[in-house]
């Protein structure tokens, strides 16, 4: 077998994992994300990688990049069309607010602090607060 | 950067020989120790030579089932290959140069923790 064949048989990483080990697309988009007491608060609609400078050459042993956030709102539109959302138009939930990783993401904080669920609040409180009956539990 | 910028990237040897597009990103959680979770980091892509988009990662687990999509998902991804992120050279728009002499490996995750 010469060098270039050798090259392309997959060979197993000889790195052992140090923690789990997670495919972003294939176990995090699209994926629930639930605040501290199970409430849903969005899905997973992109992720915001720290560490990655376009065109830019990666030096040989620079820091590997890390997940900074979560991303949602508009931003599954821009994933399926294409293009982005300005900075300041991202809904962002920071990735150290994240408790576990499983089928859902569970998250270690209240829905309420999270910008993420900002519309559910404005629903809640100004339409369906206006119904009679809207703001407590059915009886 | 945005995940999704990465993904669907053509993936590039030194030369510029094409040799697939990046499907997916691997990850671990195994950097500095945060409050809830350590960091995550990004250790590697995972490159299909045939396609730019892998939905269910057949070619990477071990699942069998249902028969008829697992097979023909392995098919379709045929030769995709796991390259560590060492081996990155330099991501730029809708591209991803891998190093000279740049090691491909084997793309199955290992078998997730039993909860």
């Amino acid at each position: 077998m010469n060098d270039e064949s050798a090259q392309r048989m997959p060979r197993p990483d000889p790195r052992a994992p140090r923690g789990r080990v997670l495919d972003a697309h294939l176990h995090l988009l699209d994926r629930q994300v639930l605040d501290r007491d199970g409430t849903p608060v969005t899905t997973i609609d992109d992720l915001e990688l720290d560490g990655i400078e376009l065109g830019a050459r990666i030096e040989p042993g620079s820091p590997a990049p890390s997940v900074a956030a979560i991303l949602t709102g508009p931003q599954l539109l821009m994933r399926i069309f294409g293009g982005h959302a300005p900075a300041a138009r991202r809904i962002s939930i920071p990735w150290k607010l994240v408790a576990s990783v499983g089928t859902t993401v569970r998250l270690g904080v209240g829905a309420d602090s999270l910008d993420a669920s900002w519309v559910e609040r404005w629903v809640s409180r100004h339409i369906i607060g206006r119904i009679p009956g809207g703001r407590h539990d059915p009886e | 950067m945005i995940l999704s910028d990465l993904l669907g990237s053509d993936a590039l040897e030194a030369d510029g020989r094409r040799v697939g597009g990046v499907v997916d990103v691997r990850l671990e959680i195994s950097g500095a120790p945060a409050q809830l979770l350590a960091e995550t980091v990004v250790t590697g892509v995972l490159v299909s030579p045939r396609s730019r988009v892998s939905t269910w990662g057949y070619e990477r687990r071990g699942e069998n089932g249902p028969v008829v999509i697992a097979r023909l998902q392995r098919w379709l991804h045929r030769g995709s290959f796991l390259v560590s992120w060492d081996d990155v050279e330099l991501v730029d728009e809708g591209r991803v140069v891998f190093r000279d002499g740049y090691e491909r490996h084997d793309p199955m995750l290992p078998p997730a923790p039993k909860t």
